[in-house]
């Protein structure tokens, strides 16, 4: 019975993506343009252009800048979050400056953070990469904090609950699943933050690579980038559905009991 | 229901004035650091100029008919881009959500596609329609559509069983299910998805404007920078700003029309 | 329930369908013509004749990709004079971020000319793109102080010429690229070791910040940048470009090889006017300094001061000679492409 069940799991999980990978080979292997290179050319330059020692120094150092700046962003995204979505005044206050920088386009962000820390180094790209996974972290706090169930908060406020009780047990705990959504797009966001930073003044990086790539022409190289990037940022999300399915092992086990499974 | 009394619409009416005074606050403290800063040396006067410089070269753009060109630029590209990733989005998020099957099949498939960043696609779109329009719509539709499609799924997923299970003992039909049942739980979700789709549609739009070379404000951005024109450069930066701001309370004016039946909403407005 | 959602739905859903099909029209349509920066032609010539013996048969509607800067100053004073209208080009300006886009455009047929830097173009031909330079589109000057392109130190800095650049960090547009090449060959005349320099890549309004910010040691400049960072105070220790060789095939104006051969006649007269446009703009500094603002936010006091690049109506091929060699040293391209197929 179990074998079966993992087996149907299996089977579900890489279905779709082997059939979308056998049309792209075959679609694409007769292709002519210089620009949409042949499956087969663009995994046959995947040993040659990804050694280990380009592994190291590339990949590395993208993915500890994007831990990092994510790490930022998660911590300084729901201490504000939170204190926004409490406060309705300190919303009103931040909304409209937040919205301002938050539709400023990242390369030109860049810039100004370097006005304060320089371009090269790590501490630039690490706040760019901070301040776009911020907005929807900080975003969906927001609305977890704001849509607590009224039940609790009035039960808390009943029972006397001591301000930091209050701020973890209902607060945190009862935004927890809207901050996870949030937690999550920023993941996909600071992908992105992590190859635009690596346009300016970048030495290393996978970003840096799939556009040096890109100038050179050196088109399968590139592709290979691209979906290299793929891989680490589905990767990535498992990682992150991992940490998610433990962090709110309560919730799915509250709707369960409602369920009455 | 019962109509509303006259002391909350009161009450509400002085809310909403009180909320744009602070936001009003909020931004002119942001103006008034800028000012000083660069005054005083902490930022580099060459490279970043007070903010009243900015603002007054701003005002001149405002005269400036390629100025009002490339705003509407910007702003069609936006506006059709997150229809479709709107669209897109809730459909497949639906279809998929409500099928169980379909669910298990495709989560590898966007679990891979989703994180993929939308500047690796530039090189792409750029053979397949360069500077024109739809370069930067497939940007942004790829962008956004993720965005929508994640919230949808959450909504579709956080049906409250006993909701469902009343609903199908009652025998409603698959479509009236859909709409009396999945849709009002996944609308809070669709509204979060609209508000991030939209700011994200709007940055994608300006960045491919800027980076690519679509008309509108990103491209006038651009050549500005390119002509060492820096005041200019911070006056676009502070037009695409106050669009982002226009945007947002645009999503959220939507949102409460729309939402007002949500505790979240209600409560705001009881306080 | 005063608002349901599912009002809303019903509207919205109708306001879906209706944008759906505004947007379908969008795509399906040939799009908008982008003609934000090209100065205003007058109504196309169609069939009038004009004083030219050989009067072209019917006028063509031809895209050009261009980056909004000084160097393709000539291109807009050719449509201002109405040297294309002459040849019977009805000629649109698309302004590109950078190179990469037009390189591109020009294979995927979305341009049918671009403007591309010698290196760039270099490393296309390599990768078989099947490019054909046309004409030049801009050289250095043979002056190397008096160039438009510059490295540029801090004012109190003590890298007084080009053997200290040695073991420091040099702001470059793009790396591995003709600014990197040149000054790896400068380095290496002076008699120091390029492979020590660090080049790290910043557009160029950034490197000047960078240089100003001593984020870097030293940052490779063009104009307006140039004018734009000596004047600040920063100290200038030579073109790259110029300082290489003497009026440096720095650009071009290129075709695809396959609308070359397809279209011999319409790149015929498009050389003509370009190359027509190219001589009037290097014998009229003045009106090119003048076309500058239409296309750029260039400050008039800076386009004064600025010095122009050198328009010739024909390619330096010595230089690109040179170019190619140096981009092989350096491990750009594979080998010297066979410079009868690039260049006309």
């Amino acid at each position: 019975m179990r074998l079966t069940s993992i087996g149907r799991q299996l089977l579900m999980t890489i279905a779709l993506p082997v059939i979308l990978l056998a049309l792209w080979w075959v679609v694409s292997a007769d292709n002519t343009s210089p620009f949409w290179p042949s499956l087969q050319k663009i995994l046959q330059a995947f040993p040659d252009t990804w050694t280990s020692d380009r592994v190291m120094e590339d990949i590395v150092p993208s993915l500890a800048r994007l831990a990092l700046g994510y790490a930022l962003a998660l911590l300084v995204g729901v201490g504000l979050g939170t204190v926004i979505g409490l406060s309705r005044p300190v919303r009103a206050f931040l909304e409209p400056a937040l919205e301002f920088l938050r539709a400023i386009p990242p390369p030109v962000i860049i810039p100004v953070i370097a006005l304060f820390v320089g371009y090269s180094g790590w501490t630039s790209k690490i706040i760019a990469i901070a301040l776009g996974c911020l907005w929807p972290i900080l975003l969906n706090t927001v609305e977890g904090v704001r849509g607590l169930d009224e039940v609790l908060v009035d039960t808390a406020r009943s029972y006397r609950f001591r301000r930091p009780t209050y701020l973890y047990q209902v607060v945190l705990r009862g935004s927890s699943p809207q901050v996870a959504t949030g937690a999550r797009q920023a993941l996909s966001i600071g992908v992105i933050m992590m190859v635009i930073s690596e346009l300016f003044a970048a030495d290393n990086g996978l970003g840096a690579a799939i556009v040096q790539a890109q100038r050179a022409f050196a088109i399968p190289e590139m592709w290979t980038g691209i979906i290299l990037l793929g891989v680490i940022g589905f990767l990535l999300s498992l990682i992150f559905r991992l940490a998610e399915w433990r962090a709110l092992a309560w919730y799915r086990g509250l709707r369960r009991s409602e369920r009455g499974t | 229901m019962t109509t509303v009394a006259t002391a909350p619409e009161r009450r509400r009416r002085r809310l909403s004035g009180s909320t744009a005074a602070l936001g009003i606050l909020g931004l002119f403290t942001i103006g008034a650091l800028l000012e000083v800063l660069p005054r005083i040396g902490v930022l580099n006067r060459r490279f970043f100029p007070p903010s009243s410089e900015i603002l007054t070269t701003l005002i001149e753009q405002l005269g400036e008919g390629a100025f009002w060109t490339a705003v509407s630029d910007t702003l069609r590209g936006w506006a059709i881009g997150l229809t479709i990733a709107m669209v897109l989005g809730i459909a497949v998020g639906v279809i998929i959500g409500s099928v169980p099957f379909l669910r298990d099949v495709t989560s590898s498939t966007i679990e891979f596609l989703r994180p993929i960043p939308s500047v690796a696609l530039i090189p792409l779109v750029v053979l397949l329609y360069g500077t024109k329009l739809q370069s930067a719509l497939i940007l942004i539709v790829y962008a956004a559509f993720w965005q929508v499609l994640v919230q949808v799924l959450y909504g579709v997923a956080d049906v409250d069983p006993v909701v469902r299970d009343t609903a199908r003992s009652y025998r409603f039909s698959r479509w009236t299910q859909l709409r009396q049942v999945v849709w009002p739980t996944a609308l809070p979700y669709v509204m979060t998805g609209f508000r991030l789709a939209a700011a994200v549609a709007l940055i994608l739009q300006v960045t491919a404007e800027l980076v690519i070379g679509v008309p509108g404000l990103g491209r006038n951005l651009g050549v500005a920078q390119s002509s060492g024109a820096v005041s200019l450069t911070y006056a676009l930066v502070v037009a695409v700003g106050i669009i982002g701001i226009a945007i947002n309370l645009f999503a959220r004016a939507l949102e409460r029309r729309i939402l007002n039946w949500h505790p979240s909403v209600r409560r705001d407005v009881a306080r | 329930m005063s608002m349901s959602p599912f009002r809303f739905s019903r509207r919205a859903g109708l306001a879906a369908v209706a944008t759906l099909a505004l947007t379908l029209t969008a795509c399906g349509g040939d799009g908008e013509t982008t003609d934000t920066a090209s100065p205003t032609t007058d109504a196309t010539t169609s069939d009038e004749a004009t004083d030219d013996a050989e009067a072209p048969a019917e006028t063509v509607d031809l895209t050009v990709g261009v980056i909004p800067i000084l160097d393709v100053a000539p291109i807009y004073l050719g449509v201002q004079e109405g040297f294309f209208e002459e040849e019977g080009i009805n000629l649109t300006l698309e302004l590109a971020q950078g190179g990469a886009a037009i390189i591109p455009g020009v294979v995927s047929g979305q341009f049918q000319f671009g403007f591309s830097n010698t290196i760039s173009l270099l490393l296309a031909q390599d990768n078989n793109l099947g490019l054909k330079a046309i004409a030049n589109g801009a050289q250095s000057t043979d002056d190397p102080m008096e160039d438009f392109g510059a490295v540029v130190v801090p004012g109190d800095s003590d890298i007084q010429d080009l053997t200290d650049l040695e073991g420091k960090r040099i702001g470059v547009n793009t790396l591995n690229n003709i600014q990197t090449t040149t000054i790896n060959q400068l380095v290496r005349e002076a008699g120091g070791d390029p492979s020590t320099i660090t080049y790290v890549e910043l557009p160029f309004p950034d490197i000047v910040q960078a240089v100003a910010n001593r984020d870097v040691d030293a940052g490779q400049l063009v104009e307006p940048f140039r004018t734009l960072s000596l004047n600040a105070g920063d100290r200038n220790l030579g073109s790259n470009l110029a300082g290489v060789v003497d009026n440096m095939e720095v650009a071009m104006y290129f075709t695809s090889q396959a609308y070359a051969d397809e279209n011999p006649d319409i790149v015929e007269r498009f050389t003509r006017a370009i190359n027509k446009s190219l001589q009037y703009a290097d014998e009229n500094p003045v009106a090119a300094r003048e076309i500058l603002g239409t296309y750029t936010n260039i400050d008039p006091a800076v386009a004064e001061a600025a010095v122009l690049p050198r328009w010739p109506g024909e390619i330096n091929r010595d230089t690109v000679q040179l170019l190619a060699e140096l981009a092989v040293g350096d491990g750009l391209i594979s080998a010297v492409p066979d410079l009868d197929v690039l260049l006309p």
